[in-house]
């Protein structure tokens, strides 16, 4: 590590002090971040050998396997009779669930602050006090008399329709300081050219708003692709459920869900978002210092 | 603010579009915006309360065939003389203290040790790998650590009994399952999930701060600790009173993580108001919802009134 380029100006050097003194604080400030970080990976790292151990290694239970065995991937899709299906029903809902609350909160987030129509403070205060109000959970209750009469109970396809909300106060709220950051007159502009609402907010808001798409994207899709309650609640069927509900129920133990299986699952799960999110995080961060502190 | 730009706003709109049509086109299209977040939000956020609301004054239960009445506050002073609900009030607040300290001081301190690396790749890597467990969905979170709390095979035990000794297979610590160790275990679990977030939080908190103002504070000649309390942690009381609020609120309302660890066992300490709720709505006789809703109301105004305390007393002065 070249803690040697770290060191800020905060020690004065002195020719006598060895290395070690001259960089303390740093090398303390390190030592705590690197700890701390260690604490984040270990977990995560157990998952990811846990998936490629030899059956008598995950038994034994050491961290590093004696034998490797990346046979647990292939035969969690080719024995697990409802893995792909529950696998494609999280895929559906949580695309649907994304793709709907990010439109709805561009047009919401851009109406509240260059349309500005008669109630819209109103309906930021509301957004607001829900965002404090446990919504969620005392609102299962009325949504599933909701989903029971519009008959989507054990329906993956209803699911969508109370994730959108999940997190679209929080979404339509970061898109509205994303837009207070676009100044009006541009949109005046585009609009004295003859573009109406649609084309200035799609061809002069959107790539303005940038960094608050990535933000609210990979927020809803963390909450849509790990939401337990709702499906849990809402539907019945094993191969209906999505990979959430089908996880936490499995027990690790012999057979199709010995522990190295259920670790290749989990590791597909997770790895997608993992991904995206390390190829989208500076984009994720500019999103998130412009728009998430504000509201 | 912005109140100004708005009639001038409305004038060029409708000389645009040239006069009566422009100002249809724009009373159409404002609802055209908004109806999209509108639906789902009244439909799924705000017709549940209200509708809850009014189901906690009636006898409805689900599975019944007869039709409900109007009980007025029978379910409210049920649920009041029912001392589970006072005991599952308590448990989401113990839950919460264990809870909300260390979520807040941990990546306080991380945010303060992070803002400090100048070498901008380490900076990025370290954000990246704390920001990890914030992209992970709940559940998985859930999941892993249900397996790291696993009595038998999970690697915290394997390293209590089998490479530290402390333990023996037999008295081992349960960590969950409605032991009186499953709510720390939540919680530590909870404060890992949460410490890359919220340390983001606080890092955007501290570069928002002028360099200006805790250089003069050097300069005459302050400690690290009196530049950190007198300067650097009033600038920060903003992200700081909307952390603990929201966390609060969070903590307080906790329910997947109960019914992942804990079930329906009213001697668990996670049986807390929520899995209360939702067990008398969802797993009881004819699913009792009216009473269900009561309990429900109860526990969310109870919280909602520590919030406003809350709010009140990390309200910046001045």
């Amino acid at each position: 590590m070249t803690l040697e380029t770290n060191y800020s100006a905060a020690a004065e050097p002195e020719e006598t002090e060895s290395w070690f003194a001259r960089n303390r604080s740093a090398i303390v400030r390190h030592s705590v971040i690197n700890l701390f970080a260690l604490i984040i990976l270990l977990p995560l790292c157990w998952v990811l050998l846990m998936s490629v151990k030899s059956l008598p290694d995950a038994m034994r239970g050491d961290f590093w396997p004696k034998h490797f065995d990346f046979t647990h991937y292939t035969y969690v899709f080719h024995r697990i009779a409802t893995l792909p299906v529950n696998l494609f029903n999280s895929i559906y809902v949580t695309a649907a669930t994304v793709l709907i609350t990010t439109i709805c909160a561009v047009l919401a987030g851009y109406a509240l602050v260059h349309i500005r129509p008669f109630g819209a403070g109103l309906i930021v205060t509301a957004l607001l006090v829900s965002l404090y109000f446990p919504v969620r959970v005392v609102s299962i209750i009325s949504i599933y008399e909701t989903q029971h009469w519009l008959g989507l109970i054990n329906n993956t396809s209803g699911l969508i329709l109370p994730y959108i909300t999940l997190q679209l106060a929080i979404s339509i709220l970061i898109m509205r300081s994303m837009f207070q950051l676009v100044p009006h007159e541009m949109f005046e502009s585009a609009r004295i050219d003859g573009a109406g609402h649609w084309r200035a907010l799609w061809e002069v808001g959107l790539p303005m708003v940038r960094n608050g798409l990535v933000v609210i994207f990979i927020v809803n899709f963390v909450a849509a692709w790990g939401e337990y309650l709702l499906c849990l609640t809402l539907v019945d069927d094993e191969a209906k459920r999505t990979m959430p509900v089908v996880l936490a129920a499995a027990q690790g133990g012999q057979g199709q869900w010995s522990w190295p299986n259920l670790a290749a699952v989990y590791v597909i799960v997770v790895t997608p978002g993992i991904i995206a999110f390390t190829f989208a995080q500076k984009l994720f961060f500019k999103g998130l210092l412009e728009g998430a502190l504000k509201g | 603010m912005t109140e100004a730009i708005a009639p001038g706003e409305i004038d060029l709109g409708a000389r645009a579009a040239g006069g009566e049509i422009g100002l249809m086109r724009k009373g159409a299209s404002e609802w055209l915006f908004l109806a999209p977040a509108l639906v789902f939000f009244i439909g799924y956020q705000v017709w549940p309360i209200f509708r809850v609301l009014w189901l906690s004054f009636t006898d409805f239960q689900f599975l019944s065939s007869k039709p409900a009445h109007w009980v007025w506050l029978d379910n409210y002073a049920h649920a009041l003389s029912d001392p589970l609900m006072w005991t599952s009030l308590m448990r989401a607040a113990l839950f919460t203290v264990m809870f909300l300290p260390g979520t807040i001081i941990l990546p306080l301190l991380l945010a303060i040790l992070v803002d400090r690396v100048t070498n901008q790749r380490l900076a990025t890597l370290y954000r990246v790998i704390l920001l990890i467990p914030a992209v992970i969905p709940s559940t998985l979170i859930f999941v892993l650590w249900k397996w790291m709390y696993n009595y038998q095979s999970g690697p915290i035990n394997h390293l209590l009994v089998d490479t530290f000794g402390l333990f023996t297979l037999q008295n081992a610590p349960q960590w969950l399952g409605g032991t009186a160790l499953t709510l720390p275990s939540i919680a530590v679990m909870e404060v890992w999930w949460g410490l890359g977030y919220h340390t983001i939080f606080f890092i955007a908190g501290l570069a928002a701060i002028p360099k200006e103002l805790p250089d003069a504070a050097r300069i005459d000649g302050a400690s690290e600790w009196q530049v950190f309390w007198h300067v650097t942690r009033p600038q920060l009381a903003p992200i700081m009173m909307i952390l603990v609020v929201l966390r609060f609120g969070t903590a307080m309302a906790v329910i997947d993580e109960y019914l992942i660890f804990g079930g329906f066992n009213r001697a668990s300490p996670t049986y807390t108001w929520t899995i209360f709720m939702y067990d008398q709505a969802f797993k009881l006789g004819l699913w009792r919802q009216g009473y269900a809703a009561a309990i429900g109301m109860i526990g969310a105004v109870a919280m909602m009134f520590v919030m406003v305390i809350l709010l009140r007393i990390f309200r910046p002065k001045g």
